[in-house]
């Protein structure tokens, strides 16, 4: 009898030790203002809405109040709601801004006047790279095709087959993959690929996350430059 | 289309506790009886290429019984059930926010069973006794479980074992019982997983006029690495397969009495593939029918 009661206290105390805890991950990334719609050329005496969005230091998108600047107002005014006007031939440089009393973050591109207004041809790039030992490398490309966003991985894109539930995803926090897109599961281990995003803005992200979801734990990124 | 789960860990050493015994089959009537805990915690993993990563902070516990019984004195029973099984991953925190970016989740269900049959070559007695087993590995434990489905209390592929055992039994000066027995055997799995290959050494010896007695293993795992991959099925969410170890272990066993006595043992692997790299844990009771 006693030896039944000291295997059941036994085994008792031992599954209650199996509880759910937290493992801590350090998620911070420096804090950003992008531009994320803007244009190459403005016709004169017309007008075009710039947008920026602030991340803050976990790369979520925050409302803050930016601050917008022209360094020629004669050329390009704009007001503090982004509406930027065409005044006279030459160029500025658009600039938007938040500070949150003590650290300036900013962002900025060259804007131009013309006859007519002309879209900004944005094609962004980077190289995947692994943070692990499992085998993840290549480079990519990514470029707007109307309202959808094209990833095009490179024919040097080799990963390990190995890689449990593997999955891509779009953050601009590299360290999780809370509060970020998911592309879908990986199904190309070697080769040239791509994938199309839906109603995305080329703009508004800033990584490729790979990460296996079994796991839970981040294989690789790459940073679109 | 498949989908296939393994178990990190606690299959390959759960089956490993069916190498208990060697090749000496219970004598007819006689018995061997074992209610233990066994648990591991870890929250890094080796890779494919046997290197070290981290990975989300995952246990396993097992509560399990392990059962020999002599049904001749060549036959011997054998059942490993793992009667209660829980598997969980811990919560993900943000150390900026303080905020929970993943909840963690566990399930709890029955895990696998193995039955084996053990069959002594020899005749009892015999000085270098040769015995093959044969074990059936039972899938009755769940796969999926969880949000995410990477949560298992089995592997969820029926597995059969054939394996041969060889040893011998000696004295260590004049009053200490030893012996020292080694095994190899194959692992014919389905569902796409590979074949294993299985081979290692034990070395026991008795202390205290055989009360308490310890147990050292050597372990080997090897993968025929003809399975499936991510890389040849549509199924993005499939396990990897081809999971490879190299460990040790250490066992005590102490008799309380001629016939009850408490048992305990750590293993871990020194070198693996898709494995966990953390140590296991066992401890229980047992009862020997042979004393």
């Amino acid at each position: 009898m006693t030896m039944k009661y000291f295997c059941i206290t036994l085994l008792s105390a031992l599954t209650l030790t199996a509880c759910i805890q937290d493992d801590i991950v350090f998620d911070t990334v420096d804090p950003e203002v992008r531009i994320s719609r803007a244009v190459d050329t403005i016709a004169i005496d017309s007008s075009y809405q710039f947008e920026a969005v602030y991340l803050n230091n976990v790369g979520v998108a925050e409302l803050v109040d930016i601050l917008w600047e022209s360094s020629a107002p004669d050329v390009i005014s704009i007001d503090n709601n982004g509406l930027a006007s065409a005044l006279q031939t030459g160029s500025a440089t658009i600039s938007a801004s938040f500070s949150d009393g003590t650290t300036l973050v900013r962002d900025e591109v060259e804007v131009h006047t013309g006859e007519e207004t002309v879209a900004q041809a944005i094609e962004r790039s980077g190289v995947i790279q692994t943070t692990t030992f499992y085998q993840l490398e290549g480079n990519f490309t990514i470029e707007q095709v109307d309202n959808d966003l094209l990833i095009e991985i490179a024919d040097d894109y080799v990963a390990s087959s190995a890689l449990p539930g593997l999955y891509l995803y779009l953050t601009n926090n590299p360290t999780t993959i809370a509060n970020a897109l998911e592309v879908g599961p990986v199904q190309v281990f070697e080769g040239a690929h791509s994938y199309t995003i839906p109603n995305v803005n080329i703009n508004t992200y800033n990584y490729l996350l790979y990460f296996c979801k079994p796991f839970t734990v981040k294989v690789g990124d790459g940073l679109i430059e | 289309m498949k989908k296939q789960i393994f178990l990190i860990t606690a299959s390959i050493l759960l089956s490993l506790q069916v190498q208990a015994g060697g090749p000496w089959p219970q004598a007819a009537g006689n018995g061997f009886f074992k209610l233990s805990e066994w648990w591991i915690v870890f929250d890094q993993h080796y890779t494919d290429e046997g290197r070290i990563d981290p990975n989300v902070t995952t246990g396993i516990f097992n509560t399990s019984f392990y059962g020999e019984y002599g049904i001749t004195d060549r036959f011997t029973g054998i059942v490993n059930a793992n009667l209660f099984s829980r598997n969980y991953m811990n919560n993900l925190v943000s150390n900026t926010t303080g905020e929970t970016l993943q909840a963690g989740e566990a399930i709890n269900t029955i895990g696998d069973i193995d039955i084996s049959l053990k069959y002594g070559l020899t005749a009892p007695g015999n000085r270098f006794p040769l015995a093959v087993t044969l074990t059936l590995g039972l899938p009755t434990g769940k796969v999926g479980g969880g949000t995410q489905g990477n949560l298992q209390t089995g592997d969820g592929e029926f597995n059969q074992i054939l394996q041969i055992d060889g040893g011998t039994s000696f004295k260590l000066g004049r009053n200490t019982n030893s012996y020292v027995s080694g095994y190899l055997g194959i692992n014919h799995r389905t569902k796409g997983f590979s074949e294993e290959l299985r081979y290692g050494l034990e070395w026991g010896i008795g202390l205290m006029e055989s009360k308490f007695w310890l147990i050292g293993r050597l372990n080997t795992v090897e993968s025929f690495k003809n399975g499936d991959t991510a890389a040849n099925t549509t199924n993005t969410s499939i396990f990897a397969n081809n999971t490879e170890f190299a460990g040790v272990a250490l066992e005590a066993n102490y008799y309380l009495t001629d016939r009850w006595g408490i048992s305990a043992s750590m293993a871990g692997a020194f070198r693996g593939e898709i494995i966990a790299a953390a140590p296991s844990y066992s401890f229980g009771v047992f009862y020997d029918l042979r004393r």
